[in-house]
């Protein structure tokens, strides 16, 4: 018998293939900014299937769509920005 | 039959989205769910800024908790939350296609992967103690249980909405033409995935 995948398939697994690579990597990988900046995209591209396709907000409402996909560009853009500016953040935020 | 049930279904990738009736241009759910979803990241959002801020401070503990950290059962979590958000789009579907016994048993599996997650938890935070992990070790290991905890809370009240939603399919408040409670309650339970998206890289991947 043909198995057939759908959209929801296809995202279960490639989110479970992404897991299990950020896994490998907290197991594995030295502290490296490129390491960080993969990890930083991983974390941007599994939360746009889950809002796009297991919250089925692809079509759905504009504002809701937009706020929610702008939270996994901005969180991965600032784990991404305090990583590399984490002195000049220490001092900011020194009393 | 309705002007809903004569549609064709976008079932969650098995046709086009620009047929899905409920979801295109809609709020999906209700405006209140919505409401609490995004009260819900934010109050996450001001765990990760202060992830961020404690990190600058304290570069070196944060750079050796995760190393310290049970990564399998980090791992394991994802999996459990992944997956029951899969049942729980599936249980979506399945109920759009007037098929409530197999969104019923879909929505079943997605508690059991939250049941899951909790014992995991479970697990974890004993097997810490065992090496010596608390939540005053250090400021990385504060953040760690603040942010799991919460988040344990979460998936433990989502759950509890799970098991409510089955019981409404059940008693037929659910059905293929009135389902936006289960639509809401799943958006609550994917909110509930994406913070840990976020949350797993930051406690047991990044250094």
């Amino acid at each position: 018998m043909k198995m057939k995948l759908n959209k929801l398939d296809v995202t279960w697994l490639i989110l479970l293939v992404i897991t299990m690579l950020n896994a490998l990597v907290a197991e594995t990988a030295e502290p490296h900014l490129v390491i960080t900046t993969i990890i930083c995209f991983s974390i941007a591209y599994k939360g746009r299937r889950i809002i796009d396709y297991f919250m089925e907000l692809n079509q759905a409402n504009q504002t809701i769509r937009r706020l929610m996909r702008s939270y996994f560009y901005i969180f991965p853009a600032l784990i991404f920005l305090t990583d590399v500016f984490s002195e000049q953040l220490a001092a900011l935020t020194t009393f | 039959m309705n002007q809903v049930a004569s549609n064709t279904f976008y079932i969650n990738g098995s046709g086009s989205v620009t047929t899905e009736p409920e979801t295109i241009k809609k709020i999906p759910g209700n405006k209140a769910v919505w409401v609490a979803i995004f009260a819900e990241l934010s109050e996450f959002a001001v765990f990760f800024i202060a992830y961020f801020i404690a990190k600058a401070h304290s570069p070196i503990e944060f750079e050796q908790g995760p190393l310290q950290l049970n990564t399998l059962a980090g791992t394991l979590n994802t999996f459990a939350l992944i997956t029951s958000s899969y049942f729980v789009a599936k249980a979506l579907a399945a109920i759009r296609l007037n098929e409530p016994d197999r969104s019923i048993r879909y929505l079943s599996f997605a508690v059991f992967c939250g049941a899951c997650y909790l014992v995991v938890k479970y697990w974890e935070y004993h097997w810490n103690v065992d090496h010596g992990i608390h939540a005053n070790t250090n400021s990385f290991f504060s953040m760690y249980y603040y942010m799991t905890f919460n988040h344990l809370i979460h998936v433990t009240w989502a759950s509890c909405s799970l098991l409510w939603a089955i019981s409404q399919i059940k008693v037929g408040n659910y059905t293929q033409e009135r389902h936006i409670g289960l639509t809401a309650i799943a958006c609550y339970w994917h909110m509930v995935d994406l913070a840990w998206v976020i949350i797993f890289p930051l406690l047991y991947v990044l250094r």
